[in-house]
Parts: structure tokens; C-alpha cells; sequence
């Protein structure tokens, strides 16, 4: 039987909640060598384990969703999951990744080793954790059924124009995030948007612990993520990167001079269009399955709203899209103790 | 075996697999130093193309156009020398340089945007699946469908529009001060007096040091479907031309193929000169899917030109420079053609277009809230007309009342330009543009060199520059060459593109016929029918003064804000005419008003004049003159009638017609043009449509070219003519 072609997500920060911990655990016994070269790193740097954090009795958010801490705890379950792949049913045809998950997929697809990406992604969790300004404020743009709504559109396009012209706050689109949309913002933009964006179920959301992420608010703290993170660790792929622009970096044809670059500068200061990314990857690639790495399954939900707007093998809406996650999964998430099965190598 | 995309297909895998390389004529340029990832990147794009091309070969009745890129994918190289604001008008033979312009554009979807386009899908993101044609809105890249090089004369407008835009600081301009514009072709179409009217337009300019940053990439393949281009021809032809730089590359070597394109941009970008790239290419697979190449050429002779399939030399390349095995290679394009079999898999299942109504959504440009520049104010005003004081507090004939209206115009829209033959320093034949490059400069109002492909292909790029371009056609009849223009290339922009480009424009023709000083055929053409099927397109006629100033501030209006092709013919013969009776009436004169006291005529509001139920003349030009002539003998004879002046000939304004005539017990059509082909049988069909067949009758020119002198006359609808069929009609004869 052929190989089913594959397009990995990798999750970006928040996706390590109450619900994961002992993810590691759990799923990949500990972690195994690669975990243990994770701890030794932090323990170096005075920073709590990842064994420590997965192991912890109870899920602190204070602790678990810091910066320092998450990012790295993320990268760990998700690398184990990436390894976890059954390669005997899965071509990997092209690796994408969420915000911080851009990092992920960079490791997934070798350009930076494990090391290599363990340090870029505990580097910029504890450089946002300690300097990064600002946060972020989840907005939903979709109905019922997950399409976009353009009254909802047009409230964002609105609440964008109006902050533009004011000089006492800064406001930026962060992320486009399926039916979702993230906004960045400084202390008085964040409370302005908190009351300016009509309130409907949990949004808007403020997103604990998290900085004004892919926004100029951020863009001091480009140098210094160059200089803590050097281009030496970045050599070519194994297979396509979809970038956070929806830009396609394909093994060996692209300069790693630019993909530094990019990684270590417009990704940090600009939106990070997820939603493109998907809708790329699955343009121009056509999986038959998305896998979604763990932890957590919070990015389902995105992908495959991103996929109803580009209107992907004809998805016309979240109901169209359960049905078939009935029938023959689409999406695969690995977070999902249900779903992990399908993708994992059966013992 | 007449397979030949089989035959390539294998031979690619074979070949690469044992290190079987052609050899490199060249020498492979080993100064020359290119990054190994740029050689794979643009391997990536070659081989996408090609096996987008043998899917397609694959899927007749799926796909259906099946000219493909096979031995142009050298044109990779083009793409990557250029920027994406670089505007790019492309040989159907350049699928490789568009998907890699897209792809360093980034966040595009080049392959499966391609699929869609084979397969005629409505989600094709260019043409909405109205046409396999290459173009991105995003990369500067305007559709084409041109078979036959007549995207020419439009890049040498376009590259022409840039110096002027940067000159005026045009605040619409689109493309960057340093941009270039690409032109690609084949060596058969180089052949064709449009391509060489481009060529000649582009020496013209560039030799009397204007700025001209183009380069014409002409991809010689040695075959036109089944002619051959005489060995040496495409450099004999080219390679002297005055003021146009010619280099010569070998497309199928893609180190040359990027020295040459690298070269060619780098005098176009920094000297702003024409380029011309003589691109050496390959034609695999013959002509197209339904073209037998085994008919006119010999297996040996088919054989050879397989030999030098590009991608085989780019395998030797990357061999060389990027260090690849033959393994490596054939993987990777073993998978490709795993990614493109499922990529076009997924676009086959997306929709086609299904009804006519769907199909015909673009062809009109979408209608746009763009506000029309502010009226100037008065003290600007009174400067601009400060030399026509005493005239324009008089009366004014059609010519002088589209003179001022012209220099109103220009003063309000700073987008606007005019040129063509005569117009500038002579102020047109009949003076109709006299002192208006006194008032605006060289820069908004120039001359031309005697070509209407180069006046109308200026004005479309000019168009796509954020001008609102104003060419003259000198006569009617110079507009019948370069007809082409308007037809199969501005008219078809926002189709093909649907909505995503605007060529706006104001064509101003003079013609019609009556002329009493200047005779004969070209001087007083009186066939429309050349304008008048062509879908989307505006044709207005106006007949005088008191009309000709609103109708064209409304063509105007059209043209920037829903960015409209519009034409204008103005009727010679009433250039000057002042009186409508005898003795100096002055009647066919009018006061010309500023743009603000003026009252507007909206497109498709018909002239009406009279209210009589007796007769209905419906006419337009020198008909309504004529008709507005002989009107005090109808009535005299007990008529009472009114006349409509149509104005708007095309698309035809049904309804407002038939409400004009509603009531009236007999109609008759004047028509000036002939009688087969005219306005008036479309005329006669609507109002038979509508039930009125039984009281209309129509008086036309005579199926004949118009003859010199008073001979013209007898040919024409004459006064006479008119007031016999208008009692006729109203059954007083």
C-alpha cells in the first residue's frame, strides 16, 4: 500500500495546559535520551526540567505557562510526537508550524538538530518571558458552522483603522489563526481591545503570559535574539518548511543566510499568518492527512478553519467537517488520546 | 513512437540515472558563480513545469490547453533576475517563469494555481477558468492569451509609463521608479508586424534617449508549429536594430541562461535602455497536444532536439556545481511528480465555470466608489484659459468645446496623458488639441511615432501604470491596423484577469464622413462595426458642442473610476461647423461651461430633441446634424416629430431607447454608416424585438467605400434623402 502524503503542524505556545501534564510521560515514557539532554540543558542554566515540569503533581499555571518553561516543555512533547510518526504509512511532505511552532518545524525538518532547536526555543521562551512587552487578545471571526463572518471582519477591520490613528496605544494583528485572530498590543492597547471587542462565549481572550508576539512592539528584541541564537545551527531541510508568511522553503534550494533572517527578524515583528501556511501546505502539496503534533489540540480547530476558507478537498464548514473526521480523518491531531493511534507506529 | 512526452519523461530518469549528461556548448561559464541552492531552487521550477506539462498530455478532456513550456523552462532564469514589480507580459511558453516568480514571491500557490488553470477551474485565482493564461495579479504579471506577439506594443507602453510616472511624481503610478517590464515571445511571432512595430517603437524612443526599460526576450526554439526559422534570422534580424542592445544566451544552459537574463536586466534596470535577449530554447512535444510533429519533421530530427532537453543540462549543473548525485536528482523529480499527480488530482475536482452569466461577470470592470479628482478652482482655471479668454466667453464649435474640456480635464485629473500623431506641437490636424501642451508640458501631451499599435499598446500600459490615458487615432480609418489592439488585448484585460487588471483609457478617433476640405476613403471612414461587437468596450459619439464636453468628462469618469475602455469618435465634418440653418446662426454652436455650471450627460442618456409623436428619427453624429437640418421642412409638411441623438452607441442603451420612441407611430433611423454592419441593424433588431418592426424604416450609407470629392455625396444619407424618408415614414409622401 502506498504511503499516505502527510503535512505536519507543530504547535505553538499555550497548547501545554492542566490537561497534558504528564504528557511526556504518558505518551513517550519519559522521553527517553532526548529529554534527558533537555533537562541537563536547563538544569546548566538553573532552569526547572522538563522531567520536572511533565512530572509535576499538579499543573501550575504560573509555573507551566511561563515562557521559560513552556516553550521548551512544548518542543519536547512535540518533537517525541514527530518521532513518534509511523514512517511506514506516512510520506512527510512538508512541516509548518504555529508562532513558536515555527521553531518546531525548523527541528522537524532539520534544519537546526534537536539541540540546535531546543536551544533557539528555550533562548526565545526566556527572552519573551523576560523582556518581551505587551500580549496578546484572541478574537473570534467565525460562526456557528466556522466561516468567516464579515460583520465580524469588518468590526476588525474597523477596530485596526481606529487604532492606527491614535498615538496613546499600539495595536497590531499578531497572528491569523483560522477563525481566529490575535492580536498584539502594548498595556493600553490590551485594555482598549478588552473593551472595545464585543464580548461573545470566552473571547475576547487575553492570553496569559504570552508578549506582544509577531508585532513591532517587539522588534527591540530582535538583535538580541540574534545575537543569543547564531546562523551556525541552521543547515538545509529533509523536507518543505511552509513559513509563517506561507512563504515554501524546499530542501536545499534556499539560502540559510535567508532563513535566518527571516526566522530571527520578520517572523518575530511581523503577523504570523497561520492561516496562510496551512492553506499553502495543503495547496501545494495536497496531503491526504494533516497531523497536527502534540501537546494539547487547541490548533485542530484553526487548521481546519483555515482549510474551510480556501475551501480545501471542497470543506464547506465545521459540520462538513466532523462528518468526515468520521469517515476518513483529515486531521489528525496527536494530542488527542483518540486520534494519536492513527498516526503513530503501531508496536 | 510518436509518444515523445513518454519518450522525454524516460529519458530524463535513464539519462540522469547513469550520468548520461549532454554536453555543455559553453563550456558552462566556469567563472561564472551562481549558489547551488538558486540552481535548485530554479530546477525545482523547471521540473515542475514539465511535469505539469506531461500531466497535462495525460489528461485530455480534463485539461484543455495543451501548449506547454517543455524546452523553455530556461526562462526560470528570467524570473530569477527580475523583481516582482518588474512587470512581466509573457510567452504562453513561460510556465517556469511564472511559477518562479510566485514562489519568490512567497505565500503563493504557483503549482496548484497552474492545475487550476489547466483544468479550467472557476477557483483558477487569474482567470476565473475562462483561460489556461499566464498572469498574478500579486507579481505584476497581466494575463495573456497572445499567440501572435500582440502583447508587444502594451510592454512598450508600460515601460515607457514609467519614466513618465517617476517624472510626475503620478501618485497612482504602480510600479517602482526603477522597475523594468519583460516582454517574452517566440522566434515566429518576432516575425509579426505587431512584435516588429514594438521593436521599431522601442528603437524610436530609445534613440532619442528617452528612457526605455524593457527587455524583449525572444525564446527561438527554430519553429513556428511547422515552419522553420532560417538558421541565423532572429540574430541577423536583431542583433543591428539602432539604439536596442542585443545579447544572445542558450536557455537550455541555465548558467548561461542566468548570465544572459542577469546582463539583459542590468542594462534595462541602470541604463534604462531596450534589451534585446535572444534566448536559445528547445521546442519538445511539437507545438501543441494536437499537433502530429512526426508530419513535418523526422524522428532523427525530433531526436536531436530531445537530446538537449534543458532539465537534462540543469542535471549536469547541479552534478557540477551543487554536488547532487544522479539519484538524488531523479528523486527529486520523481518527487515532484508525486506532489504534482496530487496537487492537479485535488484541482481536477474543483468547479468550472457553469453558466453564461457567470462566464461574463469580468468583462466590464468592476465599479469602483473612486472619487473623481476636485473640480480646480477658479483662479486655476483662469490661469489655464488666460490666452482663450475672449474665445471661451463665446459660443464654441465641437473642436474648441473638446479643447477646453480636454485642458478642464487635465487640470482636474493629473493621471491624465495625451498623445498620438500630430497632437502636441501642431495641436492635432483639425486643431482639436491646440495649446494643450503649451498648458500641460511634454511630459502629459506628446507626439508619437506614426503607429497606431504603438498609440493604442502605449495607452494599455500607460493604463496599467495608473494613468488615464487619452490617445489619438488620427482617422477612423488608422484605427482598422491596429484594431487588435482594443479587441483582443485592452477589451479582454479584466475578463481574462477577472477584475484583477485595468487598462482605463479614452480613445479620441476622428472620423465618420461629410468631410467637404479633406476627401476621400481614409478621411472620412464611416464603419464602426469594428467597435461596436466588442464586449465591455464604451463607444461614444458626439455630435456637438453643447454634448461633446459632458460626454467626455463621463468617459473620463468611467475610465478612472471603474476603469473603462472607452472611445470616443468625434465627427470630422462638424469639427467646425457652426450654423444649423443658413445665414450664420450660429445654431450648431453652444456656451462652453466650467465642469462645475455644466450639466452632465450619465452614459447611455440619449439626446432628445422635440417631443412630436408623429415621427421618431433616431440617429446620432452627422445624422442628428442633418436631421436637426431638414427638421423645419418635416414639420413645415405637417410632422411633428422629435429627434433622438443615441450618443452611446455601444453597448446600445435598449431600454432608454425604446422608452425614448414610446408613442410615436413611426420611426426611422439615420444612419451615416452602412447599411450592412451599421448601428442601424442593431437598431432595427431591438425595436423589432420590442414589437415595432411594422413602423420602422432606416436610411443608411450605401454598402460602398467612400469616393473622392462630391462623388462622396451620392453614397451618403443626403438631406434630401432624409426628408423624403421621413415623410415616408410618417406617410405624407
Amino acid at each position: 500500500m502506498s504511503k499516505k502524503r502527510a503535512l505536519i503542524v507543530c504547535p505553538g505556545r499555550g497548547t501545554y495546559n492542566a490537561s497534558e501534564l504528564g504528557y511526556l510521560a504518558i505518551h513517550h515514557g519519559g522521553g527517553g535520551a532526548p529529554v534527558a539532554m533537555l533537562n541537563n540543558m536547563r538544569k546548566a542554566l538553573g532552569q526547572l526540567t522538563i522531567g520536572e515540569l511533565d512530572g509535576a503533581e499538579k499543573f501550575s499555571p504560573s509555573t507551566h505557562l511561563r515562557g521559560d518553561n513552556a516553550s521548551l516543555l512544548i518542543y519536547a512533547c512535540a518533537m517525541a510526537d514527530f518521532a513518534a510518526i509511523d514512517r511506514d504509512r506516512y510520506e512527510i511532505v512538508a512541516v509548518t508550524g504555529n508562532s513558536m511552532g515555527w521553531y518546531l518545524a525548523l527541528a522537524a525538518a532539520d534544519v537546526l538538530d534537536f539541540a540546535g532547536g531546543a536551544q533557539l526555543v528555550n533562548n526565545m521562551g526566556a527572552l519573551m518571558h523576560s523582556e518581551g512587552a505587551g500580549g496578546q487578545v484572541v478574537w473570534s471571526l467565525v460562526d456557528d458552522d466556522w466561516c468567516i463572518d464579515a460583520q465580524r471582519l469588518s468590526v476588525v477591520q474597523d477596530i485596526l483603522a481606529q487604532a492606527n490613528a491614535r498615538s496613546d496605544l499600539s495595536v497590531h494583528v499578531s497572528i491569523r489563526l483560522g477563525g481566529m485572530i490575535v492580536f498584539a498590543a502594548d498595556e493600553p492597547g490590551l485594555k482598549w481591545l478588552m473593551d472595545v471587542l464585543p464580548k461573545e462565549d470566552r473571547f475576547p481572550m487575553r492570553l496569559s503570559q504570552h508578549a506582544a508576539f509577531h508585532s513591532e512592539i517587539v522588534a527591540p528584541l530582535i538583535a538580541r535574539a540574534q545575537a543569543k541564537n547564531a546562523p551556525d545551527n541552521f543547515g538545509t531541510s529533509s523536507v518543505a518548511l511552509v513559513d509563517g508568511t506561507g512563504r515554501v522553503w524546499n530542501p536545499s534550494a534556499f539560502s540559510r543566510d535567508a532563513l535566518y533572517e527571516y526566522t530571527l527578524g520578520a517572523q518575530i515583528s511581523r503577523t504570523y499568518d497561520f492561516t496562510r501556511a496551512v492553506q499553502v501546505a495543503a495547496a501545494e502539496f495536497a496531503p491526504d492527512v494533516i497531523i497536527c503534533l502534540g501537546p494539547g489540540s487547541t490548533l485542530g480547530a484553526p487548521i481546519a478553519q483555515s482549510l474551510i476558507q480556501s475551501g480545501w478537498k471542497g470543506l464547506s464548514g465545521k459540520k462538513d467537517f466532523q462528518a468526515r473526521q468520521l469517515q476518513e480523518p483529515l486531521l489528525i491531531s496527536m494530542g488527542m488520546s483518540d486520534q494519536r493511534s492513527s498516526a503513530v507506529a503501531r508496536l | 513512437m510518436f509518444d515523445r512526452a513518454t519518450a522525454i519523461d524516460e529519458n530524463f530518469v535513464r539519462r540522469v540515472s547513469v550520468g548520461d549528461f549532454p554536453a555543455s556548448a559553453l563550456h558552462n561559464h566556469p567563472q561564472i558563480s551562481v549558489s547551488p541552492d538558486v540552481l535548485v531552487d530554479l530546477f525545482d521550477s523547471q521540473i515542475m513545469s514539465r511535469h505539469l506539462d506531461l500531466w497535462a498530455r495525460r489528461s485530455k478532456g480534463k485539461t484543455f490547453y495543451s501548449i506547454g513550456s517543455s524546452g523553455h523552462e530556461g526562462v526560470a532564469a528570467m524570473a530569477h533576475a527580475t523583481r516582482s514589480t518588474d512587470m512581466a507580459f509573457l510567452h504562453y511558453r513561460d510556465g517556469a517563469f511564472l511559477i518562479q516568480r510566485k514562489k519568490q514571491f512567497g505565500g503563493l500557490t504557483p503549482l496548484y494555481d497552474m492545475a487550476l488553470s489547466f483544468a479550467a477551474s472557476a477557483e483558477d485565482p487569474i482567470s476565473g477558468g475562462r483561460h489556461k493564461v499566464l498572469g498574478c495579479a500579486q507579481t505584476f504579471v497581466p494575463p495573456q492569451t497572445s499567440t501572435i506577439a500582440s502583447h508587444l506594443p502594451k510592454a512598450v507602453g508600460t515601460a515607457h509609463s514609467i519614466g513618465l510616472a517617476a517624472r510626475q511624481q503620478l501618485v497612482d503610478r504602480q510600479m517602482p521608479d526603477d522597475a523594468i517590464v519583460i516582454a517574452s515571445f517566440g522566434d515566429a511571432s518576432a516575425n509579426h508586424s505587431t512584435a516588429q512595430g514594438a521593436f521599431n517603437a522601442a528603437a524610436w524612443t530609445a534613440y532619442q534617449k528617452l528612457p526605455m526599460p524593457i527587455v524583449f526576450l525572444c525564446e527561438d526554439n527554430g519553429i513556428g508549429i511547422s515552419v522553420r526559422t532560417p538558421a541565423g534570422w532572429i540574430e541577423a534580424n536583431f542583433s543591428q536594430r539602432p539604439a536596442i542592445n542585443y545579447i544572445s544566451c542558450d536557455g537550455g544552459d541555465l548558467i548561461d541562461a542566468i548570465r544572459g537574463c542577469e546582463e539583459a536586466v542590468a542594462i534595462a534596470r541602470a541604463r534604462r535602455k531596450p534589451v534585446f535577449l535572444h534566448m536559445r530554447t528547445v521546442r519538445l512535444m511539437g507545438h501543441a497536444g494536437a499537433d502530429v510533429e512526426a508530419s513535418y519533421s523526422s524522428i532523427a530530427a525530433i531526436e536531436t532536439g530531445e537530446q538537449q532537453d534543458p532539465l537534462l543540462h540543469t542535471a549536469r549543473i547541479l552534478c557540477e556545481r551543487a554536488g547532487m548525485t544522479g539519484e538524488e536528482i531523479v528523486a527529486r523529480y520523481e518527487q515532484m511528480r508525486r506532489r504534482v499527480d496530487a496537487v492537479t488530482a485535488e484541482a481536477l475536482t474543483k468547479p468550472r465555470l457553469e453558466t453564461a452569466a457567470d462566464i461574463m461577470a469580468p468583462i466590464v470592470p468592476e465599479a469602483s466608489a473612486k472619487l473623481a479628482p476636485a473640480l480646480p478652482d477658479a483662479a486655476a482655471r483662469k490661469m489655464l484659459f488666460a490666452k482663450d479668454e475672449r474665445n471661451i466667453a463665446k459660443p464654441v464649435t465641437l473642436a474648441k468645446s473638446i479643447n477646453f474640456a480636454l485642458a478642464d480635464l487635465m487640470l482636474q485629473y493629473p493621471q491624465i496623458a495625451l498623445f498620438g500623431e500630430d497632437i502636441a506641437r501642431k495641436g492635432g490636424v483639425y486643431g482639436v488639441t491646440q495649446g494643450l501642451q503649451e498648458k500641460f508640458g511634454q511630459g502629459r501631451v506628446f507626439d508619437t511615432l506614426l503607429d497606431e499599435q504603438t498609440i493604442l499598446g502605449l495607452a494599455i500600459g500607460m493604463g496599467h501604470n495608473g494613468f488615464v490615458p487619452i490617445p489619438e487615432i488620427q482617422f477612423l480609418a488608422y484605427l482598422h491596423n491596429a484594431e487588435d489592439q482594443i479587441r483582443g488585448e485592452a477589451a479582454t484585460l479584466s475578463f481574462f484577469s477577472n477584475k484583477q487588471f485595468r487598462n482605463p483609457m479614452v480613445v479620441r478617433i476622428a472620423g465618420l464622413p461629410y468631410q467637404k476640405g479633406f476627401g476621400g476613403h481614409f478621411h472620412n471612414d464611416n464603419s464602426l462595426a469594428v467597435l461596436t461587437d466588442i464586449p465591455g468596450i464604451i463607444v461614444a459619439v458626439p455630435s456637438c458642442a453643447a454634448d461633446a464636453p459632458a460626454m467626455l468628462r463621463e468617459c473620463v469618469r468611467l475610465a478612472h473610476a471603474d476603469g473603462r475602455v472607452a472611445v470616443f469618435v468625434e465627427p470630422i465634418a462638424l469639427y467646425h461647423t457652426t450654423d444649423l440653418g443658413a445665414g450664420g446662426d450660429g445654431g450648431w454652436t453652444a456656451p462652453y461651461l466650467a465642469p462645475g455650471d455644466a450639466s452632465s450627460i450619465a452614459f447611455g442618456e440619449l439626446g432628445v430633441h422635440g417631443d412630436g409623436t408623429d415621427l421618431a428619427i433616431v440617429t446620432y453624429g452627422n445624422g442628428h446634424f442633418l436631421s436637426r437640418q431638414v427638421e423645419p421642412a418635416i414639420r413645415t409638411s405637417g410632422v411633428n416629430l422629435r429627434i433622438i441623438d443615441l450618443r452611446w452607441l455601444h453597448p446600445l442603451p435598449e431600454q432608454a431607447i425604446l422608452q425614448a420612441v414610446a408613442g410615436c407611430k413611426s420611426l426611422l433611423i439615420v444612419d451615416e454608416s452602412r447599411r450592412s454592419g451599421s448601428i442601424s441593424e442593431k437598431l432595427m433588431t431591438v425595436l423589432a424585438e420590442a414589437g415595432l418592426a411594422d413602423r420602422t424604416s432606416r436610411i443608411t450609407a450605401e454598402d460602398c467605400f467612400i469616393p473622392l470629392g462630391p462623388a462622396a455625396e451620392l453614397v451618403l444619407p443626403s438631406k434630401d434623402d432624409i426628408l423624403a424618408a421621413a415623410l415616408k415614414a410618417a406617410g405624407k409622401a
